[in-house]
């Protein structure tokens, strides 16, 4: 099977998964294009994991389909699956094998030669350390075998599950330079997390998760790119109600000393009138710029409670990670 | 396929498991005949020598293997669970028909290598008791016959290990399953529903391991080790063996290996990895 040029390299549609009580995946859809380094952003337990699960077949989906370089079925997912590298949530390989074993089972699993093993063994960093146990790894080694062996066979789309999970800010950066050069080299990746600076600074497109449904997803530039308006007047409480009923409002908060809204048509001077003609003159109108952060904030919305917060390990990263919800 | 069987076989053989079951087997079997060996040199009425031996290397004492055997499937199998590798196999590309159909290649693998390894070892001790240059006929139809029989007792046994393993998903509480199975459980619900229901008597004589005990009885493929053994029975005073109808055996083991299989495949196939 071969990718046909403009066909997305993942499609979903109205993918589910349901277990006995809980919706895990309530049907979600989008696509990942060719190129695109592509991040699934939730919190835990947001369904990031069952998606990909879903689209790697360990997990059999309970409603809607998805097809893997434009084919969706069962043979063209099977085949799919050998053009993708892929690690789901901790690094999984045989603790009584040395990292070089463990990369010869993948590389004779992916049919490939094992001369690509110390390739891709250089490429992170951990030529040196092969020939030891796995299970002697330190969660960084472990990380970096993991997407060592997502890198064997040059697939055409890596699947990351959490890459940046428990490691410290040095190794943060080292796996974010590593997935940076193969988005360079033009490889397609889809990589999940719950670290909303990890995303921002790695990815090119994003979609937002939230129990199990997908609530925003468009690329990084423009989701940050829409500014917010911040406003402040002598009567806040008559400014929040005005900018609640202003028709290009797609939605508005009261913080501190200001309302915010974001402007379907970023037209701060229509705003401006439309406030004049009822009365409201601002003392101070201006945009401004959004992180991932507020629009992951804005898009699952303060009052469901999650918060964003800044993670033990991430002091000096500044790095960003979404806790529990509430 | 055949790429996964080969993984399979470069996880066996660097797993340390595989080396301290295979040695803790040589080392119980070793020490069982070379008890036999040192008796039959101190006591030249009561010879160890083939192909009469054969009965004693491939009694009773064959089921040591098999527990060994099915053990060691348990281990290679279940833990790909607990550290999540059975799941990775398939994201990097093995089906998970490719995956479960390797492992079960291991069965008749471990079966024979156990079994092979007592006869080896038995053999070899008995061998120098055995006066080959009078024309001795060391191994025979008979002996194949059992070896035969016996590997297909293996297989049951293993393949029960490999249902358990697959069902269960964890080391630990398969092996615990499949010794209280094998120790108590089928004659606790053989017995129970025994009583319960006495038509079903004659069907529940065909209980997995009570189907695969059958084929293990050495006697049973030795005319000349059958007719010792009645005539021991007769002095003591025990009741004289009889000799069984192995070709039902035979089947009703190979539909519970099938089934065992079969239903060990629908379920891994139909769970989340």
């Amino acid at each position: 099977m071969t990718s046909v040029p403009g066909t997305p390299i993942i499609q979903t549609f109205g993918l589910s998964k349901r277990y006995r009580k809980t919706t895990a995946v309530d049907e979600i859809s989008f696509r990942v294009e060719p190129g695109q380094v592509f991040g699934f952003l939730g919190p835990n337990g947001a369904g990031k994991t069952t998606t990909i699960g879903l689209l790697l077949g360990i997990i059999t989906p309970t409603g809607g389909r998805f097809e893997l370089f434009g084919g969706g079925s069962a043979s063209d997912l099977h085949a799919a699956r050998r053009r993708i590298g892929a690690t789901l949530e901790t690094p999984n390989f045989y603790p009584y094998l040395s990292g070089r074993d463990n990369l010869r089972i993948v590389a004779n699993v992916k049919r490939r030669d094992a001369a690509e093993i110390e390739r891709v063994l250089d490429l992170v960093g951990l030529g040196r350390r092969a020939k030891h146990k796995f299970k002697a790894y330190s969660l960084g080694m472990k990380q970096r075998l993991a997407l060592a062996a997502t890198m064997l066979g040059d697939p055409e789309l890596i699947i990351l599950d959490e890459p940046a999970n428990g490691l410290d800010p040095e190794g943060m950066r080292e796996i974010r330079e590593i997935i940076r050069g193969l988005g360079e080299r033009g490889k397609t990746i889809f990589l999940s997390s719950h670290l909303l600076s990890e995303v921002e600074r790695t990815c090119t497109h994003v979609a937002i998760i939230q129990n199990g449904r997908i609530i925003r997803q468009d690329s990084v530039a423009d989701v940050t790119s829409h500014g917010v308006a911040g406003l402040r007047s002598a009567d806040l409480e008559a400014l929040a109600a005005a900018v609640g009923e202003y028709p290009a409002a797609l939605w508005s908060d009261r913080r501190g000393d200001r309302v915010v809204a974001e402007l379907d048509d970023g037209d701060l001077a229509a705003l401006n009138a439309w406030l004049g003609a009822r009365g409201i003159h601002l003392s101070h109108m201006a945009l401004e710029a959004r992180s991932l952060e507020d629009v992951f904030m804005e898009a699952t919305g303060a009052a469901e409670g999650v918060s964003a917060e800044v993670g033990p390990g991430d002091a000096g990263s500044g790095s960003h990670q979404l806790g529990e919800v509430r | 396929m055949w790429a996964a069987f080969r993984s399979e076989m470069r996880k066996m053989w660097k797993r340390p498991a595989t080396w301290v079951t295979l040695g803790l087997f040589g080392l119980i079997t070793v020490a069982d005949l070379f008890g036999e060996y040192r008796r039959a040199r101190k006591d030249p009425d009561d010879p160890f020598f083939l192909p009469d031996a054969w009965s004693l290397i491939l009694g009773e004492e064959v089921m040591v293997g098999f527990i060994f055997a099915s053990v060691l499937v348990i281990l290679l199998v279940a833990a790909e669970f607990s550290w999540r590798t059975a799941r990775q196999n398939v994201i990097d590309g093995l089906s998970k028909t490719q995956w479960y159909w390797a492992k079960v290649l291991l069965v008749p693998l471990l079966s024979a290598l156990f079994l092979a390894l007592r006869a080896a070892i038995g053999g070899s001790f008995a061998l120098a008791g055995t006066d080959l240059a009078a024309g001795a006929q060391w191994f025979g139809a008979a002996q194949l016959a059992a070896l035969g029989g016996m590997f297909v007792t293996g297989l049951g046994f293993a393949s029960l290990a490999l249902f358990v393993a697959v069902a269960i998903r964890a080391s630990g509480p398969a092996m615990a399953v499949w010794f209280a199975w094998f120790a108590f459980g089928e004659r606790l619900v053989v017995g129970g529903l025994g009583a319960l229901f006495e038509g079903w008597r004659p069907i529940l004589k065909w209980a997995p391991i009570m189907t695969f005990n059958r084929l293990r009885d050495y006697i049973q493929y030795d005319s000349e080790a059958f007719r010792m053994a009645a005539e021991r029975a007769v002095e003591q005073e025990r009741p004289v063996p009889e000799l069984e109808a192995l070709g039902p055996a035979f089947a009703g083991s190979f539909l519970w290996i099938a089934a065992l299989l079969v239903f060990g495949w629908l379920w891994y196939r139909k769970r989340d990895l």
